[in-house]
C-alpha cells in the first residue's frame, strides 16, 4: 500500500494526471503482491515473517527513494482532482457533499458488494473459500490451489496499491514517510471485526473513517483536548471494537498455512 | 567422525542466515546502483566508519544494548509462538516512565539502588503496555499482531502528549523530561566509553537463552509454541503461559527504554522513536532464536546502523538504506530455508 502510494505520487507528480498515478499505484501493488506470492506460495516461506519483511522493506525503500528523488522538499500534487459530481444529486443542499466525492470512493463502495458476490455466488468464490478452509480437499476436487491463491493475492495487491494511490494523490495530495500509518493492519482488523462478512466491513470502515475525520473535526473545533489524544482515538476504537466484536473469531481453516502437494 | 558431523550440522544452520545476509547485501547493492551510487564505495564506507574507527566501534557497542535487551524478550515470545510487533511502543512507554520518574528519585537513593528501581520502572512500563494485548490474546483469542501494532500508534501519541504537557521540564523550549545529570547516569565499563548497559544486555540475552532451553517453565513455553493442542492436553496452562511470555517480552522492551534514558540520552525527548524493535525482529529470526548466536549478529546490526548513519553524511545515501537491507534479510531468510530444503532432497536422490 505504501509502495502504491509512493509510486502513484511520483508518477502523478510527473505526469500531472490522476489516472496515470492511480494506474502506477496499482502496478506497484501488483508487483509486490507477485513477489510476496512467489515467496509464500511457491517457496512456502512463513507468511507473517515474509509479510513483515515486505512491510519493513516498503517503509524503508519509499523513505529512501523519497529522499533521493526529492531531497528534503515536500512537493504537492495540486490542481488535479478527480472529484466527480453526480448530476442532480450534487445540487441537493446539505447532503451535497456526499454526491461529490472522488471517483475512487464510489468504486470502493461498489467493491464490497462485488466482493460478496464473487465470494459467495461464483464458482471462483467457492474455490477461494474451499482453498482457504481445506486446500487438500479442494485439490482433490480439481481446484488449482496455487493458482487460486495467486489470483486472490493479485487482487489484494491491486486493491492495496489503489488504496495507497488514493491516499497519496486524491486524499492528501502529498507523500510523507510511512504515511499509511498502519492502515493495512487496520484493514485486517476491520475484517476481523466484521468476521469475514463483506457487508459488515462497510460499517467497520465507515466507523474508522468517522473517527479519523473526527480527528480533523475536533481539532478545528478547538476543543480543549490535547491533539495527541484525538490522534490516538481511531486506534483505541479499533482495539475496543476488537474486544467487543471479535472474541474467538473463527479463522479460515488453512489461514496462513502454506500448501504442499503430496 | 562424530565431531565432523557436528561441524557439518553447524555449518548448515549458519548457511541460511549467511545466505540471507549476502543476498540482502547484493540486492541492496543493485538498489544503490539504481539510485546512482557506487555500492562498493557505500559498503566500504559503512565498514570503515562503523568498524574501523574508535568512535564507530564505541557507538556500535552502545547501539547493541537496546537490540540485545529487546531481542531477549522477543526470543522468549517468538519461541512461545506468539507475535509482538509493538516493541517500539513498549520501549517508548518504558522510556517515558523512567524519564518522568527517575529525576524525582535520583537524589533519594544510593546510585545503584536508583538504577535498580529505574530498571524495574522501565520493565513494568513495557509490561503494562503489552498487558492489554496479552490479556486479549489469552482470554479472547484476539490476534496479537494487530493489537500490538495498534498499541504502537497509541504509545507514540501518548508519550508525545506526556512529554509535551505534564512531564515537560522546560515549557516553551523543545519538549523533554528533566535531564539526569551526567554523574548519575550509568557508569562506563573501565577503560572504555561504553556504559554498563552492555553487560546487562549480555546477561539478559544469555538468561533468556537458557531460560527458554533449560528450565521447566521455558519448556512449557516451547511446548506451546510447537504444538498448542498437545500442550493443552498435556496440562499446560495456556493463558498463563501466553500472558507471562508476552509480559516478559514487553518488559524487556521497556527495560531497553530505561537503558537509553539512563545510559545514553539522560532524558526523553519529543519526536523520539528509534524503532529498535524493527531491527530486533529480523535480528532474532536471523539468529534462529539462539541467544548466543544473537550476540555477534547484534553487533553486526548495530555496526550497520552506525556505519549507515555516518555513511549517510559522507556518501549522501539516506540512512533508510540500512532499514531496506534489514528487511531484505528477513525476506531472504525464508528463501534460504527453501533452498536448503530443496538441497536436502537433491542430495538424497
Amino acid at each position: 500500500m505504501l509502495l502504491g502510494a509512493f509510486a502513484a505520487f511520483v508518477v502523478a507528480l510527473n505526469t500531472q494526471s490522476v489516472y496515470w498515478g492511480l494506474i502506477s499505484g496499482i502496478l506497484a501493488g501488483l508487483i509486490i503482491a507477485l513477489i510476496f506470492g512467489y515467496l509464500v506460495i511457491y517457496l512456502k516461506t512463513n507468511q507473517i515473517v515474509t509479510g513483515l519483511g515486505i512491510t519493513l522493506f516498503g517503509i524503508g525503500i519509499t523513505s529512501l527513494l523519497f529522499r533521493v528523488i526529492f531531497g528534503s522538499t515536500f512537493p504537492v500534487v495540486s490542481e488535479i482532482t478527480s472529484k466527480t459530481d453526480i448530476p442532480y444529486f450534487s445540487e441537493i443542499p446539505y447532503i451535497r457533499s456526499i454526491f461529490s466525492l472522488h471517483i475512487i470512493t464510489y468504486i470502493s463502495f461498489a467493491l464490497l458488494p462485488s466482493a460478496w458476490w464473487v465470494l459467495y455466488k461464483t464458482n471462483f468464490g467457492l474455490n477461494v473459500r474451499a482453498v482457504g478452509e481445506n486446500p487438500i480437499a479442494a485439490d482433490a476436487h480439481g481446484v488449482n490451489v496455487y493458482r487460486t491463491r495467486y489470483v486472490t493475492l493479485l487482487i489484494e495487491g491491486l486493491l492495496a496499491g489503489l488504496g495507497g494511490a488514493f491516499l497519496s494523490i486524491c486524499d492528501l495530495s502529498f507523500f510523507v514517510n510511512n504515511m499509511t500509518q498502519g492502515r493495512g493492519f487496520i484493514a485486517i482488523a476491520i475484517i476481523m471485526l466484521s468476521k469475514w462478512n463483506p457487508s459488515r466491513i462497510f460499517y467497520g470502515a465507515l466507523l474508522f473513517g468517522i473517527f479519523t475525520s473526527l480527528t480533523f473535526g475536533l481539532q478545528i473545533l478547538g476543543l480543549n483536548i490535547p491533539r495527541e489524544f484525538i490522534l490516538m482515538l481511531p486506534y483505541i476504537v479499533i482495539i475496543v471494537l476488537l474486544c467487543v466484536l471479535a472474541r474467538n473469531t473463527r479463522l479460515p481453516g488453512a489461514f496462513c498455512k502454506p500448501y504442499e502437494r503430496e | 567422525m562424530g565431531q565432523l558431523v557436528k561441524i557439518r550440522e553447524n555449518l548448515k544452520t549458519v548457511a541460511g542466515p549467511a545466505f540471507a545476509i549476502l543476498a540482502a547485501l547484493i540486492i541492496g547493492g543493485i538498489i544503490l546502483i539504481l539510485i546512482g551510487s557506487n555500492p562498493l564505495r557505500v559498503y566500504s564506507e559503512i565498514f570503515t566508519l562503523g568498524m574501523g574507527t574508535y568512535l564507530g566501534i564505541t557507538e556500535s557497542l552502545k547501539r547493541m544494548v537496546p537490540l540485545l535487551i529487546i531481542s531477549a524478550g522477543l526470543i522468549i515470545v517468538f519461541k512461545t509462538g506468539i507475535w509482538n510487533i509493538g516493541g517500539n511502543g513498549q520501549f517508548l512507554i518504558g522510556a517515558i516512565l523512567v524519564g518522568g520518574i527517575a529525576p524525582l528519585l535520583v537524589n533519594k537513593f544510593p546510585l545503584y539502588v536508583f538504577f535498580l528501581i529505574s530498571s524495574l520502572i522501565g520493565f513494568l512500563g513495557g509490561a503494562l503496555w503489552i498487558s492489554i494485548p496479552a490479556v486479549l490474546k489469552a482470554k479472547y483469542e484476539i490476534n496479537e499482531i494487530i493489537v500490538t501494532m495498534m498499541m504502537d500508534f497509541v504509545a507514540i501519541y501518548f508519550t508525545s502528549y506526556l512529554v509535551k504537557y505534564p512531564l515537560n521540564a522546560l515549557p516553551g523550549q523543545f519538549p523533554q523530561t528533566t535531564v539526569i545529570p551526567m554523574e548519575k547516569r550509568l557508569p562506563f565499563i573501565p577503560f572504555t566509553e561504553i556504559h554498563i548497559g552492555l553487560i546487562v544486555g549480555f546477561i539478559v540475552v544469555i538468561l533468556a537463552h537458557f531460560f527458554i532451553r533449560k528450565t521447566t517453565l521455558g519448556y512449557e513455553f516451547r511446548f506451546l509454541g510447537e504444538n498448542k493442542k498437545a500442550a493443552f492436553y498435556a496440562g499446560v496452562n495456556i493463558s498463563k503461559v501466553t500472558i507471562i511470555a508476552m509480559l516478559i517480552s514487553g518488559g524487556c522492551a521497556g527495560l531497553a527504554g530505561t537503558n537509553d534514558v539512563l545510559g545514553i540520552k539522560g532524558t526523553f525527548q519529543a519526536e523520539w522513536n528509534p524503532s529498535y524493535s524493527f531491527s530486533a525482529i529480523p535480528l532474532v529470526f536471523l539468529a534462529r532464536f539462539n541467544g548466543i548466536a544473537l550476540i555477534p549478529l547484534a553487533y553486526f546490526f548495530s555496526f550497520l546502523d552506525i556505519g549507515g548513519e555516518f555513511m549517510s553524511r559522507s556518501a549522501n545515501v539516506p540512512v533508510y538504506f540500512v532499514q531496506v537491507i534489514k528487511a531484505l534479510m528477513l525476506i531472504f531468510l525464508g528463501v534460504g530455508e527453501y533452498f536448503q530444503k530443496i538441497g536436502k532432497r537433491f542430495w538424497k536422490l
